[in-house]
């Protein structure tokens, strides 16, 4: 008796199921009879909250880039966040994470993820402290401290950076922050982790001496802003992310050309509710483009290229860090390759 | 006696009922819903982390670690929460003023919502099992104070008339006559205050101390972990229920004890 009642309510919801699906995919039909190219809404999972860190994402906005390329609408999506979860699960079309935290995500869940583009081609990751604090300057101070690290994908840099130098996860206290480095200067940790073009910049602001043990510096060179999409993505919606590639391109171009104005659009208008340090927005959004976003690599094959070399140095880095992969595995730079063959003028 | 082991009969009846129910809801929701197998695991999958895939005995260490903590956490949480709601109901009991005094700061604790005075709670009292005593306190203190102040109170004019005629004073009274009488609502208090502490621990866990499950599942989610997000949501789920259930079994056999019979 009990059995068959169950029966029906799973019918019931099967069939209010299936009613919606097929409404969903309905309406999902119907844009695509318009004539121009249609890639529905674009959302982009930050890696970060909205300040200067994405000015050409807010210039691409702005501007209107990823709406002339077919989007309907934009929604960029703050973070910290769990990225390539949110990829993974669809609400995301691209993430913007970087290879430490993507690789493993691949090797132990066997997500199909792949790195089509980045936009930092040098790492700003720091482990930051008061000069008159713990002050760690080099990776054996941190032996016994506490540091802030953010929940998620951070967390897998920390432990790259700890595997890496050979110190165990045992000697370190690992203490949970948000993205606000006030933990750091009320002396709730020792050491926080942060961007040198960022937080360490805010610290010193406030009239602290500050300490930075780069990650770069320390057996942990790679790229990072990387753009992590599906590898169904790749396969059924190469156009839509071919579109979103050529008009980040173009964003970027012009927060290059105006790093003042996209720090504004951070400060006024992304922003604006963060009660964001102007003059750290004016400064990183300068010093990103001076020594992160711009290289010779990029001026000879164009923004978010990953030259070869860098491939290389980026599995070595993951290899130091415990995690085998391929550069097949993690890298699919086709795409960028093609938009840049179909638009060779956006390379100058 | 024999009504006893009926009941223990019907507890695990229950127990059993809640996780097959529960089961029912994870499957149907991940089906309803069209969840990426990325990220929505179903019960298979959970089992086989836990159980046949290489890495199972490591899986199983790292989730009974977490929930080990979150247990020893919860209990803080719940122990201190009880006390105080013990301790502060006895002298609403004693003294209305008292209650009038301190009645709204507990209201108060209650509708501030507990995560936006976590930093200030850590920024006073570090992130050590002091803040795991204090929040768990928070979340069970409210619900168990309104519950046994209510016992306190419930018991019968008469009876309470009878006492004092011969003599006792409102110590004696509370404690001949309205602790017994108010056991059924000081189990009330406890069977809530179970799943209340466990939320207490997860909150000050992912919050604070950065351990255990709380802070586990944040992670895990982070680091797109989902087996292992859906491991500890399992282990702390049954674990939730099975307490629930044993207090619940508990409070059946004190109170027949006690010669309450439940009228339902």
């Amino acid at each position: 008796m009990t059995t068959s009642k169950l029966g029906l309510k799973g019918r019931i919801t099967a069939l209010s199921a299936s009613l919606a699906v097929a409404a969903l995919a309905l309406t999902g039909c119907a844009p695509a009879a318009t004539e121009k190219a249609d890639f529905g809404d674009l959302s982009i999972q930050l890696s970060w909250i909205k300040n200067s860190e994405f000015a050409g994402q807010f210039f691409a906005v702005e501007n209107g880039y990823y709406t002339d390329a077919g989007f309907s609408s934009v929604n960029l999506v703050a973070g910290p966040a769990a990225t390539e979860a949110e990829v993974l699960a669809g609400n995301a079309l691209v993430g913007i994470a970087n290879p430490i935290s993507t690789a493993p995500v691949i090797l132990n869940e066997g997500a199909p993820l792949k790195i089509i583009g980045t936009t930092y081609q040098k790492n700003p990751f720091t482990i930051l402290s008061l000069k008159d604090g713990a002050n760690i300057e080099t990776i054996q101070d941190l032996i016994g401290k506490r540091i802030g690290v953010q929940a998620g994908p951070n967390e897998t840099l920390f432990d790259a950076l700890l595997k890496a130098n050979g110190i165990d996860a045992s000697e370190v206290t690992k203490v949970p922050v948000q993205y606000d480095p006030a933990p750091l200067t009320n002396g709730e940790v020792d050491g926080f982790l942060a961007y040198v073009t960022n937080e360490s910049f805010v610290v010193a602001d406030q009239g602290f001496e500050v300490t930075n043990l780069l990650f770069a510096d320390n057996g942990l060179p790679f790229v990072t802003e990387s753009f992590v999409v599906t590898q169904d993505s790749i396969d059924n919606n190469r156009e839509a992310l071919k579109a979103f590639l050529k008009a980040t391109i173009l964003g970027w171009k012009d927060a290059i050309a105006d790093p003042d104005g996209g720090a504004d659009l951070a400060i006024n208008n992304f922003g604006k509710d963060l009660g964001l340090n102007a003059k750290k927005e004016y400064y990183q959004s300068k010093t990103q483009n001076e020594i992160l976003v711009q290289t010779d690599e990029t001026a000879a094959n164009g923004l978010f290229t990953i030259s070869e070399a860098m491939i290389a140095q980026n599995l070595a880095t993951l290899e130091a860090a415990g995690y085998s992969i391929t550069a097949e595995q993690l890298f699919d730079l086709t795409l960028l390759a093609e938009v840049y063959a179909e638009n060779p003028d956006l390379k100058g | 006696m024999k009504t006893f082991s009926k009941k223990l009969g019907k507890s695990v009846l229950n127990t059993a009922f809640s996780l097959v129910v529960v089961t029912v809801l994870w499957v149907l929701a991940l089906w309803v819903f069209d969840v990426s197998p990325y990220i929505g695991k179903n019960p298979l999958d959970v089992y086989n982390f836990l159980f046949t895939v290489e890495r199972a005995v490591e899986n199983q260490q790292l989730v009974l670690t977490a929930l080990g903590q979150t247990l020893y956490d919860s209990s803080i949480g719940f122990t201190a929460g009880i006390t105080i709601a013990t301790l502060v109901a006895v002298l609403f009991a004693l003294s209305k003023g008292i209650e009038q005094a301190l009645m709204p700061i507990a209201m108060l604790l209650r509708s501030v919502p507990l995560i936006a005075m976590t930093p200030i709670i850590i920024l006073i009292f570090g992130r050590g099992e002091v803040t795991v005593a204090v929040m768990g306190a928070i979340v069970v203190l409210f619900p168990a104070l309104v519950n046994i102040v209510f016992g306190l109170r419930s018991v019968s004019p008469s009876m309470g008339d009878l006492v004092e005629v011969y003599g006792a004073n409102k110590f004696k009274q509370l404690r001949t006559v309205a602790f017994p009488s108010s056991l059924p609502a000081f189990f009330a208090a406890v069977k809530i205050s179970v799943p209340g502490a466990i939320t207490g621990a997860l909150l000050v866990e992912w919050l604070a101390t950065g351990s255990g499950i709380g802070y586990g599942i944040v992670s895990a989610v982070g680091r797109a972990k989902a087996n292992e997000v859906w491991a500890y949501v399992v282990v702390i789920t049954v674990i939730s229920i099975v307490l629930y259930n044993l207090v619940a079994l508990l409070e059946d056999y004190v109170l027949e004890r006690y010669g309450f019979t439940k009228s339902k």
